[in-house]
């Protein structure tokens, strides 16, 4: 029943919201095309697609955690985190491998860490990720004694620079991981049981508890594979830049908070998918880009990504009103 | 439910101590048979989260084992700070070296205001307070040590011009929007440029002080601007950024006589600069910063020495002439020498 009842909202929300967001991105793209001569170039599209990939793959695991009715306001500490991790590993000569997986597993036990807080002991999410956030910010300065990590491996720093070639396309790699992820996170939430009973929980936590679900042990499941997906932005970052900055990703939370939003996951719970967080990515990367290209001051960006916050909530309460009625 | 409370517990302790990072004073043990008078001075940077501070931390250990060596009172340094440049918890901070019965305080304030309050009540209890890099003018502190900020942002400017000659198109890079230093950098480029009514300043970017919106905001000016003669970094975020970070800059700086004026010498900048991406840089002395401080401080404390309002610590001009110089600073510690003409 539970079942039947989300795949209907789901198939619903496909309509609306995704295909809104896209409209919206193809509006923005055909204005950038045309009213500057910088925009559709291979160059400037490679930059964009780069860039978004630490913002859209975070969002993956912060759209899980929202679904479910929770928020994870760690995640641009734990990409700091994980990044970091990654660099001090390669720094005391581990093999690029072992570095991938040290820098993972950090950034899977802060989730680890969030979901058992949350799941088990029931503290809300939004002090216990806020917590942690400062934590995990205090770990990185005295790991790194307030100094970035360089010097890195070139064989690493291809993960964020190099590109691959499909015929005539040069796809960047961190693209490439991005849409694998999307992928991944789209078969967990439409073609598993861990991916209904997600869905259930934000969208009736006590009909899930009547199956007899165990709700702790999902949360933290969910809060872990935030921890995860975050940590794989966090590393392709400092893949990128090359260097290793404790004062990383600060204050990202909210640009993977409005890249969730924008692309449809309600926060109501219940609602969202790894296509919408894809678009809702892209559609701010571009505008953010955009700006600069159209030569508009960079003093109004925040404002212009509060607002596009505001338009994410307002496209939800719309939804949400719609489907009341 | 008493396992959740425990882990709480150990929570809450985690997160109190993740608040400040107070720093390791060195310390010197007096001679066996003599008591020596011994003076801590804390030196409080705006926050933890930038390096050029740990490059003030040093200079201010260096001078507090200088001085110790040399004369008859010990000097020790007590490096505290919040994490994040914020200006509750500095106050916060002030006020935790005041009870802890310092000798004297030297701050850079992370803002004039917020500053006033804390720095007067270590002054009524006593102890001496000067400002260094960022100052608190309507306080009871009794000098000022930086840099001109605007006379900084004239040297720019002409260091740009000589660099790119009198016409063309140039962005301007900055941290925070707002950052009272970085807008009078600003202005004083500006100022700057004003005689020269060719040079078209097309952008002013924002990093935030982080090096991957550095990095974004820069390549995107130059998609946007291919054709730009000229950068103006009033800060060095992107830089820290590995080589390939910046296909573009990188590409226009060896290849199509672009040229970039910055702030700050750290070794990441001498190198770009020695290997041609930069063309000159503004290095403002931050080793100084503590080694300076203490000193004054010092002269305040034991010889009752007065300072003037503001004291110029002035800035050096780096350029391929004199990096090698510079470099060599960084290797040995060793910032006092007088580097080679620019």
């Amino acid at each position: 029943m539970i079942h039947t009842f989300i795949k209907r909202r789901r198939f619903e929300w496909i309509n609306r919201q995704e295909i809104i967001i896209f409209i919206l991105l193809v509006v923005v793209v055909v204005f950038l095309s045309l009213s500057t001569n910088t925009f559709l170039t291979a160059n400037n599209l490679q930059n964009v697609s780069r860039n978004f990939a630490w913002i859209t793959i975070p969002a993956f695991g912060e759209s899980l955690v929202i679904i479910i009715g929770g928020i994870d306001l760690s995640v641009g500490a734990v990409m700091a985190l994980s990044g970091l991790i990654t660099a001090l590993a390669l720094r005391f000569g581990l093999p690029i491998p072992l570095a991938l997986v040290a820098g993972l597993l950090a950034g899977s036990i802060v989730g680890w860490i969030n979901g058992t807080l949350v799941g088990r002991v029931r503290f809300p999410p939004f002090i216990v990720t806020l917590g942690t956030a400062s934590i995990v910010r205090g770990i990185i300065f005295g790991l790194a004694e307030g100094w970035p990590i360089r010097d890195l491996p070139l064989d690493f720093r291809y993960l964020g620079q190099a590109d691959v070639h499909v015929g005539p396309l040069a796809i960047p790699v961190p693209l490439l991981i991005t849409i694998i992820l999307a992928v991944l996170v789209y078969v967990i939430l439409s073609k598993t049981v861990l991916g209904r009973y997600i869905y259930s929980l934000g969208d009736n936590e006590q009909a899930l508890i009547v199956t007899g679900v165990g709700l702790p042990r999902l949360k933290t499941i969910v809060y872990t594979l935030c921890g995860a997906l975050t940590a794989v932005g966090g590393i392709l970052m400092t893949a990128r830049l090359g260097v290793a900055a404790p004062t990383a990703a600060t204050g990202y939370e909210l640009n993977i908070i409005a890249a969730v939003i924008i692309g449809g996951t309600s926060l109501f719970g219940g609602e969202g998918s790894a296509l919408g967080v894809l678009l809702g990515a892209a559609f701010m990367q571009i505008l953010l880009n955009g700006l600069v290209l159209l030569g508009l001051p960079a003093y109004w960006q925040s404002a212009t990504l509060g607002s596009m916050i505001f338009l994410g909530l307002l496209l939800d309460l719309w939804r949400q009103n719609r489907t009341a009625s | 439910m008493k396992c959740g409370r425990a882990f709480f517990l150990v929570f809450l302790c985690i997160l109190v101590a993740c608040q400040t990072a107070p720093g390791q004073p060195p310390q010197k043990p007096a001679p066996s048979g003599t008591t020596r008078r011994k003076i801590t001075i804390a030196w409080i940077p705006k926050g933890l989260n930038n390096p050029v501070f740990e490059v003030g931390r040093s200079g201010a250990i260096a001078k507090a084992a200088e001085l110790s060596a040399a004369g008859p009172v010990d000097v020790e340094v007590l490096y505290a700070g919040s994490v994040d440049s914020d200006g509750s918890e500095q106050a916060r901070v002030i006020d935790d070296t005041v009870a802890k019965g310092v000798n004297g305080i030297a701050i850079s304030c992370d803002d004039p205001t917020a500053c006033i309050d804390p720095i007067n009540r270590a002054f009524n209890a006593g102890i001496p307070v000067m400002t260094w890099d960022a100052d608190s003018p309507l306080s009871k502190r009794f000098t000022f040590m930086g840099l001109d900020n605007i006379k900084a942002g004239h040297a720019g400017a002409n260091m740009l011009v000589q660099a790119m000659g009198t016409s063309g198109k140039v962005a301007i890079l900055t941290g925070v929007p707002g950052a009272d230093n970085l807008e009078e950098r600003i202005r004083g480029f500006k100022e700057g440029l004003a005689n020269y009514p060719n040079i078209q300043v097309i952008a002013t970017v924002v990093t935030n002080d982080d090096i991957n919106l550095g990095v974004q905001a820069v390549e995107d000016t130059m998609q946007a601007h291919p054709d730009i003669k000229g950068w103006y970094f009033a800060g060095m975020w992107p830089l820290f950024a590995d080589r390939g970070s910046m296909p573009l800059w990188e590409d226009a700086a060896l290849h199509r006589g672009m040229k970039t004026i910055a702030f700050d010498a750290l070794p990441v900048e001498l190198e770009l600069l020695r290997d041609g991406y930069l063309s000159g840089l503004l290095d403002q002395k931050n080793w100084f910063w503590g080694y300076e401080a203490v000193q004054i401080l010092y002269d305040h404390i034991v010889n009752q020495k007065t300072y003037p309002y503001f004291v110029d610590l002035g800035y050096n001009i780096i350029t391929k002439n004199n990096v090698d110089a510079m470099l060599q600073a960084w290797d040995t510690n060793d910032f006092t020498k007088p580097l080679p003409p620019p």
